[in-house]
């Protein structure tokens, strides 16, 4: 096999286990793993990466729901919310310093993540 | 009623905030539902997974319509990613709530390391940037 296809397969079970382990699309791995391990541009790699994350979603989506971890409901109306919310984002990127929005959005991450550590 | 317009409400913030940044939303709908809705993690888990999904799929769309999915990259590692994803969520599936909790914790502050330092830096040496358009 390629080496480049080597890679694919084991960026893909990386990102794969994430992506069921803490129920995320795994993007956060796969878009540096693209660049980084397989060359493609940042936008390649988000195009590319949003791909992936259909199958495994997917995937990881149905042993959770087979299990019965699934509340359906909130999840429609998260994404009814989620599709208006996408259009003012682009709109928001545009006309918001977009460091300043990473390095509020990472401290509020960072505080969620302790709150959920203790 | 007011959990109703609280879950869309979340995802108008999760879907602007993802699209701003060009990140996915389960690293926000997890924590909020956990955090700010008392979910149990098991199920905050399961029901971003169900949000992702059909996410996920539009995005594809409108990215393939625009060249920028390389298909034989893609369908390599999603189809690891199929085995790798039923793998984690079996695991994810055993484990305590309180234990994947704290685990998800941990991955969540290592993440918001890295967007922090990385957004931190960018600008440290940054010119006034040319036009990406």
């Amino acid at each position: 096999m390629n080496p480049a296809l080597i890679r694919a397969i084991a960026l893909g079970a990386i990102a794969g286990v994430a992506a069921g382990l803490f129920g995320v699309g795994g993007g956060v791995i796969v878009v540096p793993g693209l660049v980084l391990w397989l060359a493609l541009t940042q936008r390649e790699a988000s195009g590319t990466s949003t791909a992936t994350i259909v199958a495994s979603s997917a995937a990881a989506m149905l042993a959770f729901g087979i299990s019965g971890s699934v509340d359906w409901q909130a999840a429609g109306l998260i994404l009814v919310g989620s599709v208006v919310g996408a259009w003012g984002g682009a709109w928001i990127a545009e006309r918001v310093n977009e460091r300043a929005l990473a390095i509020t959005f990472a401290l509020v991450l960072a505080v969620a993540g302790v709150r959920m550590v203790l | 009623m007011l959990e109703i317009i609280a879950l869309i409400t979340l995802g108008l913030f999760a879907g602007a905030t993802a699209a701003a940044l060009g990140l996915g939303g389960g690293i926000i709908f997890v924590p909020s539902l956990v955090v700010l809705f008392g979910f149990d993690q098991h199920i905050a888990q399961g029901t971003s997974l169900a949000v992702i999904f059909p996410t996920a799929i539009v995005a594809t769309l409108g990215h393939a319509r625009m060249g920028n999915v390389r298909w034989r990259l893609a369908v390599p590692i999603g189809t690891a990613g199929i085995f790798g994803a039923v793998l984690g969520a079996q695991i994810a599936l055993q484990l305590d709530g309180d234990l994947l909790r704290r685990m998800f914790g941990v991955f969540l502050i290592l993440l918001a390391a890295r967007m922090g330092w990385r957004a931190w830096r960018i600008n440290d040496q940054s010119e006034p940037s040319p036009d990406p358009s």
